[in-house]
């Protein structure tokens, strides 16, 4: 094919960057995938307490094939139900020209910034038994209608809870793939006499498919490993009978062990499925370009406003209004020093979220990399990898690591060893890495595929070194990508609770520890100020998620 | 040391049903506040527990003001003088603890920590807090690594886990000897504050005889028809669900939920909203642990509430917050002094003027005119094994009350 000796030369520099990555990117990938997968060992190691038999008992047990019946379908409707509402939403906002697009836009987003914990506890404040709807109904002599208020509790309401508060997932990486999205495409579809909903059909949702299942792998994935909602509206999913098997001590340590395993293996089941949906050319939040608003409401434009108002109502306004309630009515009781909010746990949160936000992006970049420039066995095994800490129940990747710090060290490497990592603020980091990292591989993957590689490959032909043309050229390319996925670990990192409150340093109280200590206490008043200030301060990073986009 | 408190513990348990627990509130008081006066300590009914220690200090030093510890509001305004070991009489605190805090009291614990450290210059505690069964999970595998030199849970079940896997140091006869044996069955872990179940009733609709004596009739008492109320998600429902099914047997447990439900009980999400609305009378009565109901009393002093306790049965049952000292730790001469520390007359006024909580130690009475824990009539029943709640919430699911 090469014409000439030259132009072969000029050709094969060009397509020097599109080869495999060189093996130091290989290695650093692949250890980068082992860190993280190292703390699920420890499952292995305890799931050796227990005789095989018992093993075999449990696994057949009907308690467990419920388990797994509740977890499936909860992650089915949940993630359905996710993209039902996520979907349409992103397309509203980006491509139409309804009213306050920006506003819209950043309340769709925010809901990702309330804990699920406090959103499922609202939930049940608000419709519960007792709660604030039936009582005010009952006020105003509406007592009747309560008999017909489906229950809160069980796979609706878990499920209702966790779609509002994790359909932004689905939401955000959409919207991207929507923004980066050839807009000269739809009009030749529309000059072509195709309706919107069919040129929709049938060539904007193919482009923007893969973005939609990064955003439904992560809100899976949440779903499997959230232990506050399943717990507190009372359905059995692995996380919430993990942690009664783990309240019981005994033999219920290993019981816990091997739902752990089994919880594993519907993760990795899961990865497979999504990896054959979404092929290779998953793009995903992070490579934003100006997009025009394509389509015209007419005079849908202000009833269309109402879909993401009704939304909001259920994501925002219903939390945050329960939250003030709390404030206002909380009660008289003990108060003392050991309760009060210092604003140093909010600095505490910010900091250790930043660290883990930086470290997570650091660990994603050859991962991410890696996976964007090669189509192997090895490029896909790795990137998938980094996902299966993602569903782990924070409890029980803390319980890891745990052993592995403490007693492990000791044994192996004596007790300086275990004094310095263990309870550490790099091993607190470490272990959000191992639950987070997809979240910003996700990002920057789509974004390293986002980068044109003729440009690299004219980098290194004006004399760059590979290094150099990485530094120069694909680093300022993928930064927006790099700082979407560290955004987003940043907001999910300030509410994640069980691993924080396991593994952080003695004396470090963070915003969610606190809202943890008083509401154990039960005083729930005082859980309301930090639970603002954390939705407050988490949505500050909301910013680099949705900026440079809707200037249009 | 003559205040009435002291003809109560000694009347019977019948006695004390009759008198209204709550409602003689600072009744007991007129004796007025009993200031600082017994930095000398050890009066009274303290003589038995002194225990050998004593080597004080100064008790200048120890200025260890009663009333610090003492909590305010109208429960705990008007006690007099308690009995029991005064901190000036235990050995001096010095040096560096980590305590593992498990459960729920986090905030309060740490208050009294600082009260320590206060006390002594030399002491420096270093609480950590987690769940009560992650924190005894953490122990568990950080095994003889573990940086606790003493785990202080608000659960006997996750303090019996980790000494079941040997890793809790046997404490010092002096140490445990204040307080009765049902709190600490070995000598791994001690009773700090206990709670009782208790049945909280509205006083202008019910009086004390309406209700049984055995919380096995209630689904047939006719007050409590339409109008009792339970927490079943609350952890100390469940745990008195699990104690009835080791008591009754699986299928009188059965029976009593489905027969409560029959009944019409109504539920809430934790038992200070059941203690509540008994007071604002939505309810006439509830299944609540007995300091929701001194909560409510404390905020809203006139509030017709009144409570009542049942004998013999899981409806009586007393759990505890209790401490181990661990055995990797390299401290352990200070973590028993520490724990002594928790059983102090100060410490015990502090859990019961604080949180309402039950003394440990008899000759420190509990608020509110509650009846001593002597008199009331607990289950025999092993604490540690309240922690196997699984069959609990199975049958609790299968009749549908979860």
């Amino acid at each position: 094919m090469a014409p000439g000796g030259g132009v072969g030369r000029v050709r094969g520099l060009l397509a020097s960057d599109d080869d495999e990555p060189n093996v130091a990117v290989v290695l650093l990938a692949a250890g980068v995938a082992a860190a993280v997968l190292s703390p699920l060992l420890w499952l292995f190691v305890s799931a050796a307490d227990l005789s095989v038999g018992d093993a075999v008992g449990l696994v057949a047990s009907g308690t467990t094939t419920d388990v797994l019946v509740n977890s499936l379908a909860l992650v089915t409707l949940v993630t359905g139900a996710s993209i039902a509402l996520g979907v349409p939403l992103a397309v509203l906002t980006v491509q139409t020209d309804l009213p306050f697009r920006r506003l819209w836009t950043v309340l769709a987003a925010l809901p990702l910034v309330v804990p699920s914990y406090i959103g499922a506890f609202a939930y049940v404040s608000a419709f519960g038994p007792s709660g604030a709807l039936p009582d005010l109904l009952a006020e105003y002599g509406l007592g009747f209608v309560n008999a017909y208020i489906p229950t809160v509790y069980g796979l609706g309401g878990t499920a209702l809870v966790l779609t509002l508060f994790t359909y932004p997932y689905v939401f955000l990486t959409t919207r991207a793939s929507l923004l980066s999205f050839d807009t000269t495409q739809l009009e030749a579809a529309r000059t072509l006499n195709h309706s919107y909903p069919r040129a929709f059909r049938r060539v904007i949702l193919p482009q923007i498919a893969p973005g939609v299942t990064a955003g439904a792998l992560l809100v899976a994935l949440y779903t499997l490993s959230d232990f506050g909602t399943p717990a507190i509206m009372r359905f059995d999913v692995f996380t919430r009978v993990i942690y009664v098997e783990l309240n019981s001590f005994g033999v219920g340590r290993a019981n816990a062990t091997l739902l752990s395993i089994q919880l594993l293996a519907v993760t990795a089941v899961i990865l497979a499925l999504e990896s054959r949906v979404s092929g290779d050319t998953a793009a995903g939040y992070g490579t934003p370009s100006s997009a025009k608003r394509v389509v015209s409401l007419g005079w849908l434009r202000w009833p269309a406003a109402g879909i993401p108002a009704f939304v909001s109502v259920f994501t925002l306004a219903l939390p945050v209004g329960i939250l003030t309630m709390w404030l206002v009515r909380s009660g008289p009781g003990y108060s003392g020093g050991g309760l009060a909010f210092r604003p140093e746990f909010a600095t505490n949160s910010a900091y250790v979220a930043v660290l883990t936000a930086a470290a997570t992006v650091l660990f994603a970049l050859p991962v991410a990399y890696y996976a964007g420039r090669s189509d192997s066995l090895l490029a896909r095994a790795v990137d998938r990898a980094t996902y299966l800490g993602y569903a782990m129940p924070g409890v029980v990747l803390g319980l890891a690591l745990v052993f592995f710090s403490s007693r492990w060290l000791l044994e192996t490497f004596g007790a300086g060893a275990a004094q310095l990592v263990y309870q550490s603020l790099p091993l607190l980091v470490f272990a959000y890495v191992v639950r987070f990292l997809p979240q910003a591989v996700g990002s920057t993957r789509s974004s390293v595929l986002g980068v044109d590689r003729d440009l690299v490959g004219a980098a290194r032909l004006l004399g760059a070194n590979p290094r150099s043309a990485f530094r120069r050229v694909t680093l300022p390319l993928i930064s927006p990508g790099l700082l979407a996925g560290a955004a987003l670990v940043f907001l999910t990192t300030m509410k994640e609770l069980d691993t924080t409150l396991i593994l952080h340093p003695t004396g470090f109280t963070t915003i969610v520890t606190y809202i943890w200590r008083v509401q154990e206490a039960g005083y729930y008043g005082r859980a309301a100020l930090p639970a603002l200030v954390l939705v407050a301060v988490s949505g500050l990073s909301m910013i680099p998620l949705l900026k440079g986009s809707d200037d249009a | 040391m003559t205040d009435d408190m002291h003809d109560d513990t000694t009347s019977g348990r019948r006695v004390y049903r009759r008198r209204k627990v709550l409602a003689g509130l600072g009744a007991a008081g007129a004796a007025g506040l009993a200031g600082c006066g017994g930095l000398g300590g050890g009066d009274g009914g303290g003589d038995g527990n002194s225990g050998g220690g004593g080597t004080g200090g100064s008790e200048d030093d120890i200025g260890a003001a009663f009333d610090e510890f003492r909590g305010s509001g109208p429960l705990a305004e008007g006690r007099g003088d308690v009995g029991g070991t005064r901190i000036a009489d235990l050995p001096n605190l010095s040096g560096e603890l980590t305590i593992y805090l498990g459960g729920g009291e986090g905030g309060l614990y740490r208050d009294l920590l600082a009260k320590f450290e206060r006390i002594y210059p030399d002491f420096t505690a270093t609480p950590r807090e987690s769940g009560s069964a992650d924190a005894a999970n953490t122990i568990i595998n950080e095994g003889g690594a573990t940086p606790a030199d003493v785990f202080w849970s608000v659960d006997a079940g996750a303090l019996a886990a980790v000494s079941a896997e040997g890793l809790s140091a046997e404490l010092p006869s002096e140490v445990v000897d204040p307080v009765p044996e049902a709190f600490h069955p070995d000598e791994t872990w001690v009773g700090t504050a206990g709670r009782a179940r208790a049945v909280p009733y509205n006083t202008e609709e019910l009086s004390d005889d309406d209700i049984p004596d055995s919380v096995m009739e209630f689904p047939e008492v006719e007050g409590f028809r339409d109008a009792i109320g339970w927490a079943p998600t609350y952890g100390a429902f469940q745990s008195f669900v699990t104690a009835m099914r080791l008591l009754e047997g699986e299928d009188a447990t059965r029976e009593w939920l489905q027969g409560m439900l029959d009944a019409g009980v109504t539920e809430y999400n934790n038992e200070f909203l059941v203690s509540n609305s008994v007071a604002d009378g939505a309810l006439n009565g509830g299944l609540a642990n007995h300091y929701y109901a001194l909560r409510v009393q404390a905020a809203r002093p006139d509030a017709p509430i009144d409570l009542a306790f049942t004998s013999g049965d899981a409806g009586g049952l007393i759990n505890v917050a209790g401490a181990s000292v661990l055995s990797a730790s390299r401290n352990q001469e200070l973590a028993f002094d520490f724990v002594r520390h928790l059983l102090s007359a100060e410490a015990q006024e502090f859990f019961a003027t604080r949180t309402y909580s039950y003394p440990m130690v008899a000759d420190i009475p509990p608020v509110g005119g509650l009846p001593p824990v002597s008199e009331l009539n607990p289950p025999s029943i092993d604490l540690r094994e309240l922690s196997d709640i699984q069959p609990t919430l199975e049958l609790m699911r299968d009749v549908g009350v979860l």
